[in-house]
């Protein structure tokens, strides 16, 4: 029993239908008018996920062989690049994220490596910021960098 | 007629030739590109039309929005990954077609539809604008409600297979819809006291991490496998045969869309899912819907084209903007002097008739340059897996911080890209969350709204207006008809288990028993 | 493809010259998306803005959250000389009111004022009323519904200010902008909206009132809401610059020459002519006392009516 607990489909239902509940108690605490709707949208949702998580343990689908990839590694910094923009500016953090994604789908010889990072990030950061005037977040306050 | 043709004469002045040749191709590229979309691209290109005239900036700015729109279906083609939101019920049937090594005839109805959908849409417009302007006058909330329910019952048609997966993924997007402000008492709602995340969820960045960054994830998983190679982009327009037999499935979705885009407050994204969820119930390859049928690149692409023109309607008849991209037309114009509003078409018939003439040769400019603009993509495309790949987190960076100019929607893009990928190996279908998010708040403020009208009688709803009650008896067909069909379709396999059971059969026969399911 | 290589690196040349004097570089925040009503004068009072002031400047838009969420950022930057805010009334003197923001009325050193166009209370040309007596009188049998561009907005809080001071018997139904609610309007689903003269001639509506303290040039025969016999309430739709606290004295009085001799170039004025702003300009010290006392009336509007503790 405590096996199947531990399948990722499993858990997938299970951890959809514990935010969903989370959520419906603040629902519920609110507002009858604003939160009229979302109680509406919580309930189905959590209705779904407790049937969707009988219907994972009743089936049991076999679990793949669990392989250690760096694949943790890329949304990890995809996500700190992302949170370090906000006070970093977009450009420092976009270089190394390129630079990784980069290495890690293989292209790792130092030419197109260096130069991958610097047209895809950099370039495309120069053209919206600098050339389109989108203007991207900035690290210094006159918006140079 | 004069005007008409005095309009011709300012349409196809070199200026305005120039800059919708610039626009267009601009619009195709930057909606091909995931994270860039329509309203990324006005903004590039608003700024360049001060010192325009006002031909010259409207057909600017028509070639970004009509390109874009079509250029979304590129890459929701080729990679899976919808360039605009508008796309994403292209990728139902664009993908499975590439992976049956299709592309050229994906793209080649994705091209023709669009182009289809736009010129009939155009030709409504210089029609039938003010009597349309007029119907769409009928809609008020609680017929938009009803029209709303509708487009929502398509989540059922989507998630064959899961829908009870489908079902949680279309709450989940309709929830991170309702984060931030309500619409109706302006009351902070999910924002559990931080004010960053009073400003809601863009829908932009949760559609930017839920199909090009959770692809990014996928193809990294397997990024040493055959199958991950991006397919050579070609483009083989249908012959005129083959149009022939799918026109009832064009003109559909054309008239769909140009009727949803006529629509104050919706919008291309929704028009597109209306589209498929109503050639998922007439389509006669139905059964076929979502295994790689061109009917379905057909539903989507013809009607979110379509709104491009008819979104026009409501903003030149009546002055109202359709959706964000209209408005900032609307903008456009009234910087050059025009202000878009009831005596718009008398007073300025000539500009409004130029903009339609204007409108049919961005059509066509799209057509043409649907080749080059597939040429370059091929060209990208051919480069190493990890180049196309660190472009395209490059670019999902951009679209999502650009959107609103707020960072914190980048965390949003991530965090949404981390949360698809799981849910995808995990077998849930990730189009009903973009569904319940586009048409989230449209249904909610709707219902809302004609609750505070009819004062709280929700029974009131089914007699408010003729065109209410057809919808909402619509809506009880399509649920009676999905119940029936399920039902039949349970027994129809309790039967085949049970034979198969009993008796051994030949496999082959077996084989014809599926296609039939 | 060799022209667009060519085209690449024509681009890439113009950046680099334009890098190189970027060095002094204005940031504009427009807090709507662009193409925007508020944006597009804010796009259209930029260049002659940046070129009295002799610096590069680019508009930034950052929407969402009724306007706050650029705002705020306009008051983050306290010190930060290279960062203004284009902004409208809302958010400087209604939002602070409504929710708990990173900001008040105190946190910004007030540069000028731009334009303001009084509101109107209007009706649609097909219904029969045409003064507001009579509206008054048709609402007591059945009371009317009237929209506006979102909770919190000042179309929503001119009209819960006539309903709060007259007999009028009406509700509120918010919409997402002007434009849906003038759809509504159209479809009958509302009766009574509170806009300005944009919207009154675009969709060509019949004005019953003007929330100003005196009558309106072109709309003589429109009485004030003080002639009704309410208490004087003034509403209009206005815009404004603003800078962080926290910068010089020299700098702060940079910007208000910029911004007096932009608002009175011909230029801005024609546009203004052509877009209906109406141009209302007030100095920093004169600006300053006009948001606080916008402020203070706001706020006991929205307590009046229930909106706000």
């Amino acid at each position: 029993m405590f096996a199947s607990l531990i399948h990722p489909r499993v858990l997938t239902a299970l951890a959809l239908l514990l935010a969903g509940s989370g959520l419906s108690v603040t629902a519920w605490q609110g507002p009858a008018s604003a939160m009229l709707v979302p109680r509406i949208v919580l309930t189905i949702w959590c209705a779904m996920a407790l049937a969707v998580l009988i219907g994972e343990l009743i089936r049991r689908v076999p679990v793949k062989n669990v392989t250690l990839t760096p694949l943790p590694l890329l949304m990890a910094v995809v996500l700190i690049a992302a949170i370090a923009t906000a006070s970093l500016g977009f450009l420092l953090p976009a270089l190394p994220l390129v630079a990784l994604t980069l290495w890690l789908f293989r292209i790792r010889r130092p030419l197109p490596l260096v130069l991958g990072t610097i047209v895809i990030g950099g370039g495309l950061w120069f053209l919206f910021h600098h050339v389109l005037m989108i203007r991207l977040p900035a690290l210094l306050t006159n918006g140079v960098i | 007629m004069d005007v008409i043709l005095a309009a011709v004469g300012d349409a196809f002045t070199w200026q305005a030739l120039l800059a919708i040749v610039i626009g267009t191709w601009a619009g195709i590229i930057i909606g091909g590109l995931p994270g860039l979309g329509s309203v990324v691209g006005l903004t590039i290109f608003l700024p360049f039309t001060f010192g325009m005239d006002v031909i010259t900036s409207m057909a600017l700015l028509i070639g970004v929005y009509c390109g874009s729109v079509y250029g979304g279906s590129i890459t929701a083609i080729l990679i899976n990954t919808p360039g605009t939101p508008q796309s994403a019920a292209t990728v139902f049937d664009g993908y499975p077609m590439t992976q049956q090594g299709r592309v050229d005839e994906a793209l080649g109805w994705a091209t023709f539809a669009s182009f289809f959908g736009g010129v009939l849409s155009c030709v409504l417009l210089i029609f039938c604008a003010p009597q349309l302007a007029k119907f769409a006058v009928n809609f008020g909330s609680i017929e938009v409600f009803a029209l709303v329910c509708l487009a929502m019952l398509c989540i059922v048609g989507i998630s064959r297979g899961s829908l009870l997966k489908g079902l949680v993924c279309g709450m989940m997007g309709f929830f991170f819809s309702m984060v931030g402000s309500d619409p109706i008492t302006g009351a902070d709602r999910f924002t559990f006291g931080t004010y960053a995340l009073s400003s809601g969820l863009d829908l932009i960045p949760v559609v930017v991490g839920a199909f090009a960054l959770s692809e990014v994830f996928v193809r990294f998983s397997a990024r040493d496998e055959e199958a991950t190679t991006i397919p050579e982009a070609r483009l083989r327009f249908p012959s005129l045969r083959e149009i022939g037999r799918r026109l009832v499935e064009l003109l559909r979705g054309s008239f769909i869309g140009s009727f949803v885009g006529a629509l104050p407050g919706t919008g291309a994204a929704a028009a597109a899912f209306i589209s498929y969820a109503a050639a998922q119930k007439l389509s006669p390859r139905r059964a076929n819907l979502g295994k790689g049928e061109p009917d379905g690149i057909i539903a989507s692409e013809s009607s979110n084209n379509a709104v491009t023109g008819s979104a026009f309607i409501p903003t030149l008849a009546l002055g109202i903007p359709g959706d964000v991209v209209t408005a900032m037309m609307m903008g456009a114009m009234v910087i050059h002097g025009i202000t878009p509003g009831v005596r718009l078409m008398a007073d300025q018939a000539q500009t409004v008739y130029t903009l339609f003439v204007v409108l049919i040769i961005v059509n066509v400019a799209m057509l043409i340059l649907s080749k080059p603009s597939i040429g370059l993509f091929r060209y990208l495309f051919k480069l190493p897996l990890g180049f196309v790949m660190g472009g395209i987190v490059m670019f999902s960076f951009i679209g999502a911080v650009s959107v609103r100019g707020n960072p914190l929607d980048l965390v949003v893009a991530a965090l949404t890209g981390i949360l698809a990928y799981v849910l995808r190996r995990s077998g849930y279908p990730l189009a009903p969350l973009v569904i319940g998010m586009v048409l989230g708040p449209a249904l909610e403020s709707s219902l809302r709204r004609g609750l505070l009208i009819s004062r709280g009688d929700f029974l009131s709803f089914f007699t408010h207006s003729g065109i209410a009650t057809t919808l909402f008896v619509l809506i009880g067909l399509f649920l009676i008809w999905t119940i029936v069909g399920g039902v039949i379709e349970w027994r129809a396999k309790v039967i085949r288990t049970r034979r198969e059971a009993s008796s051994a059969q030949p496999a082959s026969e077996q084989g014809i028993m599926h296609d039939h399911h | 493809m060799k022209s667009l290589r060519y085209s690449l690196a024509t681009l890439a040349l113009i950046g680099t010259t334009h890098a190189a004097v970027a060095a002094d570089n204005l940031e504009i925040i427009v807090p709507f998306a662009a193409g925007g009503a508020t944006d597009i004068v804010a796009r259209s009072f930029e260049p002659t803005f940046s070129q009295q002031l002799g610096v590069t400047s680019v508009v930034r838009n950052v929407a969402g959250a009724s306007a706050t969420v650029g705002t705020a950022e306009v008051a983050n930057s306290e010190g930060n000389p290279n960062i203004i805010g284009y902004e409208p009334a809302g958010a400087l003197t209604i939002q602070p009111s409504l929710k708990k923001l990173p900001y008040g009325p105190d946190s910004f050193t007030y540069i000028c004022r731009t334009v303001s166009n009084p509101m109107f209370l209007m009706v649609s040309k097909a219904s029969d009323i045409t003064s507001f007596k009579q509206l008054v009188e048709e609402s007591r049998d059945q009371p009317f519904l009237y929209g506006s561009s979102g909770p919190g907005t000042l179309p929503h809080l001119a009209m819960a200010a006539t309903v709060v001071n007259s007999d009028l018997k009406a509700e509120h139904i918010p919409y997402s902008g002007s434009g849906p609610a003038m759809n509504a309007l159209a479809g009958n689903e509302i009766q009574i909206m509170a806009d300005t003269e944009t919207i009154l001639e675009n969709y060509d509506l019949r004005p019953l009132a003007v929330f100003a303290d005196h009558r309106v040039e072109g709309y003589d025969d429109v009485p004030t809401v003080e002639e009704l016999g309410l208490p004087a309430l003034d509403f209009a739709v206005w815009q404004g610059v603003v800078a962080p606290k926290g910068i010089s004295d020299e700098r702060a009085r940079q910007y208000a020459e910029a911004c007096k001799a932009t608002v009175e170039s011909d230029k801005f004025q024609s546009f203004a002519d052509k877009a209906k702003a109406g141009i209302a300009y007030l100095g920093p010290d004169d600006f300053k006392a006009f948001v606080q006392k916008r402020f203070e009336a706001n706020k006991q509007v929205l307590k009046d009516a229930g909106l706000a503790p």
